[in-house]
């Protein structure tokens, strides 16, 4: 997945020169990522980033398109290909073992793993990886760092690194220009949604909207519609668990 | 993938374990607060949390935590009513610092060079400089540590240090809420069960076929998990048992 464009390569040299006698300071990491998050760069600021914890390979993963299908849910990577492959099932199935709370509660707070045993990584690389989480509006990412085996990683850089990376990340987001992901929901059924997860009924909601009930239901059956859900309860646990209320 | 407490990770046990590294009260967040203004050589800081979850025309920033004293609530519905909406914006697409000149005489922050990783807001909207770190945890627990002067020189050492600081005391404040949340009897593996399927779109009948049990008790379950959710209705019921952690 080396991709090398023409920017990479003049600054590219700069790292090696550098990577080696000494470590990148954080005027210098603040300096070269102004540059890179200018050109909204996102490859080269993780590959800042990268050098500056001290790892070999990076990847950015964002966590809302995983569960689709190939590889979308890669923002960009530097690791070995069949190694990102095997690991969106991983990524899946991780992030569904815990909890919104606790992922909450652990923001940039890096874990170590270790790669599943099938994969082979390249030489000198450890086979454990670390991956630490970050949000940007309402997109989670993940950022997994792979090492040199002995190499630690500073537990303090690392959660610097999380955070520049969002840095990183919000230059892009921002750059989007507001891809509405919110499944084309209009203000009134979100405004019914939440009401409805509040525990207020039908009739209820009418008196607070001041609308009719009648209003109110077909508002809700056209969000059940719209989110593929078959009952209130599950297009109230879809809005939920994808942050609508 | 880097989960690390897979053992406990589904019951409220893995949430315990969370918690007994995190501060017990606001009053042990406080002082950490204090040493960020410090740093910082701010005159006051903010903690503002945005409330009214997704909803666009519901959300606002709520000041929790601040050290501006007599003037306190003054100050703070002040900084809303400037910044309120920026702020609210803001962290819906970036998680880059604010900063901002106040309208006080000679009042200004100047961030160095990281100034180009910071966004500058219009000036003279409030009194003071400042310097506000937005948090984006996830669906729960979203805000500013903000940090206000008459001026601030800031470099990239001490503001990407107090941003990674302002990160864990919106963690605490979050962890302490949700333990004041969590329901008196913690819910069985039952209640839990339909509270899923039920949350999954089944109704009572399929939970019963699936589970092997009369609809009845199906319908008692979901009663008692409404009761010890503190809800009013199954629904409600779903929505916080998955704000909680019990179900996906």
């Amino acid at each position: 997945m080396e991709l090398s464009g023409a920017d990479m390569v003049t600054e590219g040299r700069s790292y090696k020169e550098s990577a080696g006698s000494r470590v990148l300071s954080r005027e210098q990491l603040v300096r070269r990522l102004s540059v890179a998050t200018s050109s909204n760069n996102v490859q080269a600021v993780m590959r800042l980033l990268a050098e500056y914890v001290g790892a070999s390979h990076f990847l950015l993963a964002r966590y809302d398109l995983i569960q689709e299908q190939g590889l979308d849910f890669i923002v960009t990577s530097n690791w070995p290909f069949d190694l990102v492959r095997r690991l969106g099932s991983e990524l899946a199935s991780g992030y569904a073992r815990s909890t919104e709370l606790e992922k909450c509660l652990s923001l940039l707070t890096p874990s170590f793993a270790l790669l599943p045993d099938d994969v082979v990584p390249p030489d000198d690389i450890s086979r454990q990886y670390c991956s630490l989480t970050f949000c940007v509006g309402k997109t989670r990412f993940s950022l997994m760092l792979l090492f040199l085996e002995g190499v630690i990683l500073s537990q303090e850089r690392l959660k610097e690194v999380g955070l520049f990376a969002a840095y990183g990340a919000s230059f892009a987001e921002s750059a989007d220009a507001r891809t509405e992901r919110d499944f084309e929901l209009t203000e009134r059924e979100l405004e019914c949604l939440f009401w409805i997860a509040e525990g207020k009924t039908s009739d209820e909601i009418a008196v607070i909207l001041g609308i009719s009930r009648n209003t109110i239901n077909n508002y809700i059956t056209s969000v059940m519609r719209k989110t593929a859900t078959k009952t209130r309860s599950e297009a109230i646990a879809y809005a939920v668990r994808n942050n609508l209320v | 993938m880097g989960y690390s407490r897979s053992g406990t990770a589904d019951g409220p046990g893995g949430i315990q374990y969370l918690r007994l590294q995190r501060a017990s009260s606001r009053s042990d967040i406080f002082p950490k607060l204090i040493a960020m203004q410090k740093n910082l050589k701010a005159r006051n800081f903010a903690v503002f949390r945005i409330t009214g979850a997704g909803l666009p025309n519901k959300r606002k920033l709520v000041c929790e935590l601040e050290n501006w004293g007599n003037g306190a609530a003054e100050n703070a519905s002040q900084f809303i009513a400037g910044y309120g909406e920026a702020l609210l914006d803001h962290i819906e697409l970036s998680l880059l610092p604010l900063i901002w000149n106040g309208s006080e005489n000679a009042s200004f922050a100047d961030a160095g060079e990281f100034a180009s990783l910071t966004h500058r807001l219009e000036p003279k909207v409030v009194p003071s400089s400042g310097i506000a770190f937005p948090v984006r945890l996830g669906a729960l627990g979203n805000g500013y540590v903000t940090f206000l002067a008459t001026s601030m020189e800031l470099g990239s050492d001490v503001i990407i240090d107090q941003h990674v600081r302002s990160c864990q005391v919106m963690m605490d404040l979050l962890a302490l809420d949700e333990r004041r949340s969590v329901p008196a009897e913690s819910l069985s593996e039952r209640e839990i069960a339909c509270l899923q399927l039920a949350g999954d779109g089944r109704i009572s009948e399929e939970i019963a076929e699936k589970l092997g049990l009369s609809v009845h008790t199906v319908n008692a379950y979901l009663g008692s998990a409404t009761i010890k959710l503190d809800s009013v209705n199954r629904i409600q019921a779903i929505a916080k048992a998955i704000r909680l952690g019990y179900i996906h």
